[in-house]
């Protein structure tokens, strides 16, 4: 049978199936439109910044525009003795150029970046190079400053070069690429991204286990007992929620630290001696603790949103089955609040991985947090390159959580209310 | 009743626009801080000069300037910031540069501004502002003895107990150093020489780490400035370096039973710098050197305990003591340039901070990782 046999038509003559496509057609516009705004907003305030961070971290025209003339005397110099004269020269006439279009604080800053040094011997060179005679530029400018007789100085010039460069994330793991191209660690007193990077990791992990095991019992009471109890417990998990974080962030302090509330009071009662108190605060205890209680709302009301629609009837149907109370709970309930489960733990994982005020207040000497980093380059430093490529790392380390969880879970299982 | 409300709206609208359009913008730190600059000087200049002067708070740093000038809606007409935000912002074309002794008054004596000033700009575009101290103050209810010097800060053995110091290396360094026997030298260059090596470097961090692994001692590290006289009243630590002002206003204000130590201090300072392409540049400026007279800047003084930076400043004041608010406290002896607080003292090197500080804070951070 052929198709045209087959073809129905509508009262005006058009094929059925043309006309059915055109009304659907019309449908998913209005739809599109609705959404419209939101796709729009999303791709404003969310798509839109993280290309531009990705850009930035990976962006590294600027400098290769301001120094073209050395970055191409420099092609044929390997890195390891001092360049030759030609590259000096070529460095003079870039920088007084520079120098004239006062863009040579630029270049201070972007250089200080990669080798810390940079800008106080390029304000001095700045200054000397008024005076300088024509010819042997290699000989006056390493006057200027013994560090610019130092080679190590010009090797970092050197790994400016190229426009496009992946040096942000290399330093962001404590490595840089040296001049034969190979990646190496930094110096090992300097290697300070990578013990960040596990702390950050092991702080969020440790809050979020915290979370999960206080937070259960909680949601668990919450969905169980009568409305009116329920409603005051509520209330009760609600109201931190609405306090300001460092108000609650202060009062640990108070409360932990080794002249504080809790310790007099274990003073008090005999539990330890009054000249050898334990110390709660101002070490990650004191981040542990804080951090939970800050983030405990962000478990609780997932967890409890799942546990409310389980119906009482199927532990007693468990049971009458013949199951423990340990057993049904096992196999009946828990499988049922893993939805929850897995908002919850996504919600504070996410959350304490880039939290930092909390733990630079409690924290003592392991209060520092990669986000504290972030913060540091993004407020003081201006290397908002640097930031953009640690922002991502930590962006990536979300995403690959995300989907460790969906392949072990499954995000179609995810509830978060 | 509905078209008055209406017509009331529209007024107050319009007044907001006109209004905004001729004031000058300041943004500064906030808190009591920004209460003196506005009461000390903010206030008389804009009575002055028929300007209204905002005050914004901000939380330092350039991110915001830097954001406003590539959104291209510059908001701020100048900043009060840190010196080296001063540089950083100057290199990066963010500021106006001055022509500091055209730009701004002699003292009363004729002397001109840059002579007046204590201590050299560390950039064109700054203009100093206050001067405030790093030093160091103790619980006198907990310390046995009068701690002098800063070595005695160090010193666990005489006096055994933790110490507050702040989590960033800037300032730690220098008092390592000063504390294990190198003369600060005029304005603490011996001290910046010495840190200019590694030698010097590890040498600070190694007593640094010596105090904090002491079991006479140990650290606690602070990172807001209401911490260390909190941490000094509830008797968590015995010693703590923190900033004068809060000092002060513990122990004068509050009564706490705290001294402060001016050896080895270090003096750190606010600067107002003058925003590029701001939205009122020519009476921002205007506003800008009669805030930095030497009245004006002697008038903040009278609300916090940190020093003015003109050298004629000091004189006002001495003239008028007790010049503090409540009206018994004298001033002159609270100020970190006082003759008598400066015997032993550094200048925070900001050039050196600019030039070193992430990788001085990255050992920092490796070496407090370590502990």
């Amino acid at each position: 049978m052929s198709s045209e046999t087959k073809q129905i038509l509508t009262t005006d003559g058009i094929p059925l199936e043309v006309s059915l496509k055109k009304a659907e057609r019309k449908n998913k516009i209005k739809a599109f439109l609705l959404v419209a705004p939101l796709l729009l907003f999303l791709l404003i305030t969310y798509i839109f910044p993280i290309g531009d961070m990705l850009m930035r971290s990976v962006d590294d025209k600027m400098v290769t525009e301001m120094l073209p003339k050395t970055f191409k005397s420099m092609e044929k110099w390997d890195g390891n003795e001092m360049p030759p004269e030609e590259v000096f020269e070529s460095f003079y006439l870039d920088f007084q150029k520079l120098v004239e279009e006062k863009r040579d604080g630029k270049l201070s800053t972007q250089l200080n970046y990669t080798k810390n040094g940079f800008k106080s011997i390029l304000k001095k060179l700045r200054r000397k190079a008024k005076n300088f005679e024509e010819g042997n530029y290699k000989e006056q400018i390493m006057d200027v400053h013994k560090r610019w007789a130092n080679v190590e100085y010009w090797r970092a010039i050197k790994r400016r070069a190229p426009a496009y460069t992946s040096s942000k994330y290399l330093k962001g793991m404590d490595m840089y690429k040296n001049e034969e191209g190979k990646i190496v660690n930094v110096e090992e007193d300097r290697r300070i991204h990578r013990i960040l990077w596990l702390r950050t990791l092991e702080i969020a992990f440790f809050v979020t286990l915290l979370c999960f095991l206080m937070a259960y019992p909680i949601a668990h009471l919450l969905a169980t007992l009568p409305m009116k109890y329920s409603n005051l417990l509520m209330i009760c998990v609600l109201l931190p929620f609405w306090t300001s974080l460092l108000v609650r962030t202060a009062s640990w302090m108070i409360l932990l630290q080794q002249q504080g509330v809790v310790n007099d009071f274990f003073v008090m009662i005999g539990l330890v001696p009054d000249d050898n108190r334990p110390e709660m605060m101002y070490n990650k205890t004191g981040t542990y603790v804080a951090m939970t209680q800050i983030l405990l709302p962000f478990m609780v009301l997932p967890l409890y949103s799942v546990m409310k629609t389980i119906s009482p009837s199927l532990m007693r149907a468990g049971k009458s089955l013949g199951g423990t109370p340990f057993v049904t709970f096992w196999k009946v309930y828990f499988p049922l609040t893993i939805p929850g489960i897995g908002a919850g733990c996504l919600l504070v994982f996410i959350l304490a991985i880039g939290y930092y005020i909390t733990p630079a207040l409690v924290g003592g000497a392991s209060g520092t947090l990669i986000s504290n980093q972030i913060a540091f380059h993004m407020k003081s430093t201006l290397d908002w390159s640097f930031a953009s490529a640690m922002g991502l790392m930590l962006l990536a380390g979300v995403l690959a959580i995300y989907w460790i969880y969906n392949k072990l879970v499954g995000i179609d299982n995810i509830k978060l209310g | 009743m509905k078209k008055l409300s209406k017509l009331l709206l529209v007024l107050t609208f319009a007044l907001s626009i006109s209004s905004s359009a001729f004031a000058v913008t300041v943004a500064s730190w906030g808190g009591a801080y920004t209460e003196s600059q506005k009461l000390g000087y903010g206030d008389p200049t804009a009575k002055k000069l028929g300007v209204p002067i905002n005050w914004v708070d901000y939380s330092g740093g350039l991110s915001e300037i830097k954001a406003q000038k590539e959104a291209g809606k510059i908001t701020w007409d100048i900043i009060d910031v840190f010196a080296m935000d001063t540089i950083t912002g100057c290199d990066e074309g963010l500021f106006v540069e001055f022509d500091f002794d055209k730009d701004f008054p002699a003292a009363p004596d004729g002397t001109s501004a840059s002579k007046d000033f204590f201590a050299p700009m560390p950039s064109k575009c700054a203009v100093g502002n206050i001067l405030y101290s790093w030093n160091y103050a103790y619980n006198t209810s907990n310390v046995k003895g009068t701690p002098k010097t800063i070595k005695d800060f160090f010193n666990t053995k005489k006096f055994p107990g933790k110490r507050a110091i702040y989590k960033s290396a800037l300032t730690n360094l220098e008092i390592a150093l000063a504390a294990d026997g190198i003369k600060p030298g005029k304005g603490g260059s011996k001290i910046y020489k010495a840190l200019e090596t590694e030698k010097g470097v590890n040498r600070a961090m190694n007593k640094i780490k010596e105090l904090c692994t002491d079991p006479n001692g140990g650290c606690v590290f602070w990172s807001a400035g209401a911490q260390p006289p909190e941490l000094l009243v509830s008797g968590e630590v015995v010693m703590a370096t923190g900033w004068n002002g809060r000092f002060f206003n513990a122990e004068i204000g509050e009564g706490a039973p705290i001294k402060q130590v001016w050896d080895g201090q270090g003096l750190d300072y606010e600067y107002f710098v003058l925003v590029k392409g701001g939205p009122n540049e020519a009476d921002a400026k205007k506003a800008l050197a009669e805030m930095t007279s030497t009245e004006g800047l002697a008038g903040s003084a009278k609300y916090i305990a940190y020093a003015p930076w003109r050298k004629s400043s000091l004189k006002v004041m001495a003239k008028g003591e007790p010049w503090y608010k409540d009206g018994k406290t004298n001033m002159v002896p609270q100020m970190p340039t006082a003759p008598a607080n400066t015997k032993n003292y550094f200048l925070v090197d900001p050039l050196f901070w600019a030039d070193n500080g992430t990788e001085l804070g990255e050992k920092w951070e490796a070496m407090k990782a370590g502990l």
